[in-house]
């Protein structure tokens, strides 16, 4: 499309934007604030969990409901953060149990969130996380990670 | 190091042969044309969300799918100057063979070393599991080579200096 | 005829058009007057006088030999003259090695007798040769064009200097390898090239080093020789790794080559029974 100055394409009523795309798997977004009002408290409850060595609430707890949607950048960061803590907190020897007790929902939450936690090295353990990766294929199968694949519900 | 090598390798043969669900797409953007929408990137319903396996900051698998077609592109360990140096050589060495390696990417996507373009044509050709196989060896190996290539420089070198100054005595 | 060799220095072998018996031999060389003003002249006289004529056109020296009167024998003679470039190089390091002995026999160092001693064998890479108080020092300056050679060599001379430090090399002469920065001795200087793929080697030779007649002639024709070592080497090794990735690749291209289900050449038969293929 080179010799084309303009993407005359990006001007077709029928194409489908970003948005559209978004709008029709996650539906109308929340307001801001609420989303992050959600996230910090939920960072809250999590770090309280954890302090009482209640992991596996922890966990559960850190996958409910997370924030969808474009505009949540910050949110996204925050809740993948809290996810992070509580994972790091596991010992690996735990991790089948835990992983088995997750509702199917939470396990697919999960793997989103171990991809997006591997797609920043610099800041996570990786090697913490490939073994969950591990433990969770084993026990979800690759459907799951089928679905992360395809889910514009990204965390 | 090596204990992580494994579950690293695991996960991306997971990911990739969870991601390797290709069919034959056309273009929707011009008529009869078939692309990898992967490298095209024009009708974003097609896309699929990238996936990013990391070992360590230097080691990292970047997989990218959409209706037609699978892009992994890989990071290789480079943890000097000689081993940046050999990776480099070598990857050029490979693409510049791209012709026979029929999924290897001519062009490594920016980031990473080596790319590979999986379409639908080259699913439909050869057995899944048998790509997947390859790729994984393919990480294996080119450790492995990289780090042996390392040690034979050294090697010698160690020989050459020695036998140079010996003359000396 | 013409002839070649290492470090940009040619030859000119060619028979008079007057007369068959008398052969010329003339070497030029880029560095040749820098080498004249350290004294290749009254060496190349000790080796070559009873040859040496005036230079031939466009050359920096010349020695003519009569056939039929060569003067010695002629195998000997062959493999002096081949040593010409040698020689001609030798000068600055006898002049250097000398000098300090002259001074420690004399038990007395006057500092202003250093001299350091430069020439410019190639294009931006040079050999400073300087005596000092108790040795002399011979420093390469060496300019890698790929990056690939520079990182190479880094890891070559690295080894030398590691190499040094091993019991059973104790005499060798001291190597001190620095990348990009000039060594003390040289520093001053001008006209010293600052980039990634400037290096310095310097060798540090000791008195017994260069002791006797043959044991200096060695260490001479050693030192001479230390850039083409290296870079035979580096080469060598550059090759080795390309044979290796050949066959990592050809090992590669089976995997993949497996990857391809067997199609399996079906043999259709007619009616008759005999087979044919479609072509």
């Amino acid at each position: 499309m080179a010799f084309r100055k303009i993407d005359i394409d990006a001007l077709e009523e029928d194409a489908f934007g970003e948005d559209e795309i978004d709008f029709q798997e996650i539906g109308e977004l929340r307001p801001l604030a609420d989303v992050e009002a959600q996230v910090n408290s939920r960072a809250q409850e999590v770090r309280s969990l954890l302090q009482r060595g209640n992991t596996s609430g922890a966990l559960s707890t850190s996958l409910q409901n997370p924030p969808y949607g474009a505009p949540f950048h910050a949110a996204k960061a925050r809740n993948t953060q809290t996810v992070m803590e509580v994972l790091n907190s596991i010992k690996v020897a735990d991790v089948p149990q835990l992983v088995k007790s997750l509702s199917p929902e939470e396990q697919d939450v999960l793997m989103k969130y171990l991809y997006a936690g591997m797609a920043a090295p610099e800041q996570n353990n990786s090697g913490h996380l490939l073994a969950w990766h591990e433990k969770l294929t084993e026990v979800a199968g690759q459907g799951c990670i089928v679905r992360v694949i395809t889910d514009r519900r990204t965390v | 190091m090596s204990n992580t090598l494994r579950p690293y390798l695991n996960a991306v043969r997971q990911t990739l042969t969870a991601a390797m669900c290709l069919e034959n797409f056309s273009s929707q953007v011009a008529e009869r044309h078939n692309k990898p929408e992967v490298e095209v990137r024009a009708s974003k319903e097609v896309l699929l969300n990238p996936v990013v396996i990391s070992r360590n900051d230097k080691e990292r698998v970047l997989i990218e799918t959409s209706v037609n077609s699978l892009r992994v592109s890989i990071a290789i360990k480079q943890a000097d100057e000689i081993e940046r140096i050999l990776a480099h050589k070598f990857t050029r060495f490979l693409t510049q063979r791209a012709e026979s390696f029929v999924i290897l990417r001519r062009k490594p996507i920016e980031g990473y070393d080596i790319s590979f373009l999986i379409t639908n044509a080259h699913t439909e050709q050869m057995y899944k599991h048998k790509l997947v196989d390859f790729i994984i060896q393919f990480m294996e190996e080119v450790d492995k080579e990289i780090s042996e290539m390392k040690l034979s420089l050294n090697a010698r070198a160690r020989i050459v200096s020695e036998s140079y100054l010996s003359q000396f005595n | 005829m013409s002839i070649v060799d290492f470090d940009g220095v040619s030859y000119h072998l060619a028979t008079l058009d007057d007369n068959d018996a008398k052969l010329n031999l003339s070497i030029r060389w880029k560095c040749w007057h820098e080498l004249v003003q350290y004294g290749a002249v009254d060496v190349l006289k000790r080796e070559y006088s009873r040859w040496i004529i005036d230079p031939e056109h466009g050359y920096d020296f010349t020695l003519q030999f009569d056939l039929d009167n060569i003067g010695g024998d002629p195998e000997d003679v062959i493999r002096r003259v081949s040593l010409l470039k040698r020689n001609a190089m030798a000068a600055p390091f006898e002049r250097a090695f000398d000098a300090q002995s002259l001074a420690e026999q004399e038990d007395h160092w006057d500092p202003s007798s250093s001299q350091l001693m430069t020439i410019h064998y190639r294009d931006g890479e040079a050999i400073y040769v300087q005596n000092q108080q108790d040795r002399v020092t011979v420093i390469f300056s060496t300019l890698f064009k790929e990056e690939t050679d520079r990182v190479f060599a880094k890891v070559f001379l690295q080894e030398f200097v590691d190499a040094r430090k091993k019991p059973h090399l104790q005499n060798a002469p001291q190597v001190i390898y620095s990348h990009r920065e000039p060594p003390l001795e040289i520093r001053h200087v001008p006209g010293l090239l600052d980039s990634e793929s400037q290096g310095y080697i310097t060798f540090v030779l000791f008195p017994r080093n260069y002791a006797a007649g043959a044991v200096r002639e060695e260490t001479i024709s050693r030192i001479q020789i230390f850039r083409d070592y290296l870079h035979y080497h580096i080469k060598c090794s550059k090759a080795y790794m390309h044979s290796r990735m050949r066959a990592r690749v050809s090992d590669f291209l089976k995997v993949l080559n497996r990857a391809k289900p067997e199609i399996q050449a079906s043999e259709k038969k007619l009616a008759s029974g005999r087979a044919f293929r479609r072509v």
